[in-house]
């Protein structure tokens, strides 16, 4: 069997007493798109700063294609792509110049990708980089990550500050991307474009992986979503042991992982004024991890 | 990165370079209308009445300011070191750490690039810059002084080089200090508070014998322009030592360059 592109081993990274992250493990196997999810202060950016190498990590492994990753590693930088959670660039060079600028780190020609990146983005190469909104900033950036053709893409709250429109049209760069064979780590806490975009998803929490998990497994993991309205509504909340999501009088919302005939067969012997069981989402199961 | 690297930092280059400039240009205009004979025999009469601790510091007990040169090897040329160790050190501050304070660290640490070259190319741009606001700024005094009055060419020379001696100590000491530091603002107050302490320190140990020992606590010493005067030559210790100096603190920069935090 192949080895993952990316293989984080036990991470730890602390910033003098405090703690950055603690074990952060995830394997991500080529052409695959990788969700990172957590919330803010989780850890994403700590580890995604550790594989790059901005800060030195206190503990753990960071693999790439089964070898470890040496400091300031050319070659591994030369594969890489990277988009920061926010783009800070030189700010007295317009577009054009810090296009050019860039291309000359690469032993490649990149103008044919920059050029479909500008169209698809709508890039005017003309504004300076200091003039730029934070959208058409984080568009630059976005060109800076992938036009010199990496193998590996980093992405850092990669949508921040893009409308809707250019938020999709990153989606279908993203999916190009996947189908060249492209591995991405696509760290986000915007559940619902983790779920509709990524083939893995890894849950970090206080500097820890706690969930990793195949979108599909999860979604297949029988989660569901129940409400339920019932006089029995304590005695309902004692059998089942519940994770409540929202309680307001007789009514209950709560996260559930029995399969359908368990759930239906424990609520018989009560009585039952009304049942809802719906899919979970993503953004549910965030707060079932997170709460 | 280089040619970056020199567009960036030009504008305090001709900042630094137009200070001396135009101070040195206003004395080489003005001094043909001041210096008489009977304005020159008051200078004398005031300088007398001066202390000699005070002429001493701005190495006025060793020659007369009756001319454009004198004025240059005195008051000149401690102006001199004190502007172009000032224009050193911000540049040893700032050319590695504007980009941590700019936060484009994060662009260009995911470069193809080593940071060993990072900092070699920087440390290129401002050699560059440093050896030519010395050889510009000499080349503008030599024309001046050959048009204004006559002098020794080859003192001339030693004290046009002499900024360099201090220069090179004070930027590559900045470049180290900055890579312990992540804020511009932090390091700029520390760079410049060096100047001032090591400037300070050297003029206080011209004053007197007594405290003659405090030259060895100065970067400003190794510039020996008393040296250049007094005996026509530098003191080959204060190039040496300003070379070791600057070579130490630069490979120090190198080793705790690639173990910084970039944060």
């Amino acid at each position: 069997m192949n080895s993952p592109i990316i293989e984080l081993q036990n991470l730890k990274k602390y910033y003098g007493k405090n703690k950055g992250i603690e074990d952060v493990s995830i394997k991500i196997n080529k052409g695959e798109i990788y969700g990172f999810i957590g919330p803010n202060g989780a850890g994403k950016s700590t580890t995604i700063r550790t594989i790059i190498g901005l800060i030195n990590k206190n503990g753990g492994k960071v693999l790439i294609n089964g070898e470890e990753l040496k400091f300031d590693d050319i070659e591994f930088k030369k594969k890489l792509g990277y988009l920061p959670s926010e783009v800070h660039l030189y700010e007295n060079f317009t577009i054009k110049q810090t296009f050019d600028y860039h291309q000359t780190f690469y032993d490649k020609d990149c103008s044919q990708r920059r050029n479909e990146l500008e169209e698809l983005l709508k890039i005017d190469e003309e504004k300076k980089i200091g003039d730029l909104s934070l959208g058409n900033l984080k568009k630059v950036g976005i060109v800076l990550a992938l036009m010199h053709e990496p193998e590996i893409l980093i992405l850092d709250e990669a949508t921040s500050g893009l409308d809707p429109i250019m938020q999709n049209i990153f989606h279908d760069i993203l999916m190009e991307e996947k189908k060249k064979g492209t591995t991405i780590l696509y760290s986000s806490h915007i559940l619902s474009e983790v779920s509709s975009i990524c083939d893995k998803v890894g849950f970090i929490k206080d500097g820890i992986i706690i969930k990793e998990d195949l979108i599909d497994n999860i979604k297949k993991d029988n989660f569901t979503y129940l409400k339920i309205s019932s006089k029995d509504i304590e005695k309902i909340k004692e059998e089942l042991n519940l994770k409540v999501i929202k309680e307001e009088d007789n009514n209950i919302t709560f996260i559930n992982n029995l399969d359908a005939n368990t759930i239906i067969n424990k609520l018989a012997k009560y009585d039952i004024d009304r049942l809802l069981i719906e899919e979970i989402s993503l953004e549910d199961l965030f707060i079932h991890y997170y709460m | 990165m280089i040619k970056r690297e020199l567009i960036v930092n030009i504008k305090s280059f001709i900042v630094s370079l137009s200070i001396l400039v135009a101070m040195f240009l206003f004395v080489y205009l003005l001094y043909p209308f001041v210096i008489t004979e009977e304005t020159i025999n008051q200078m004398d009469e005031l300088m007398k009445s001066m202390p000699e601790s005070f002429l001493k510091a701005f190495n006025m007990d060793m020659t007369s300011i009756s001319t454009a040169y004198g004025w240059l090897k005195t008051e000149g040329f401690v102006f001199v070191l004190f502007v172009s160790g000032i224009y050193a050190s911000i540049l040893g501050a700032n050319i590695l750490l504007k980009e941590e304070n700019d936060k484009t660290i994060e662009y260009l640490a995911f470069l193809p690039i080593k940071r060993s070259k990072i900092l070699t190319n920087k440390l290129i741009v401002s050699l560059i810059y440093i050896f030519a606001l010395v050889i510009i700024f000499g080349l503008f005094n030599f024309v001046a002084l050959l048009i204004s009055c006559d002098f020794d060419k080859k003192e001339f020379l030693l004290l046009s080089i002499s900024p360099l001696f201090i220069a090179l100590p004070l930027f590559s000491m900045n470049l180290l200090i900055s890579t312990f530091m992540h804020k511009s603002k932090k390091m700029l107050g520390i760079s410049l508070g060096f100047v001032f302490i090591f400037y300070i320190i050297n003029l206080v140990s011209e004053m007197s014998e007594n405290v003659e020992f405090l030259k060895y606590f100065s970067i400003y010493s190794l510039g020996d322009v008393r040296g250049i005067i007094d005996n026509g030559y530098m003191n080959p210790i204060c190039i040496i030592v300003s070379i070791l100096l600057s070579a130490i603190f630069i490979v120090l920069s190198y080793l705790r360059y690639n173990k910084k935090e970039l944060i």
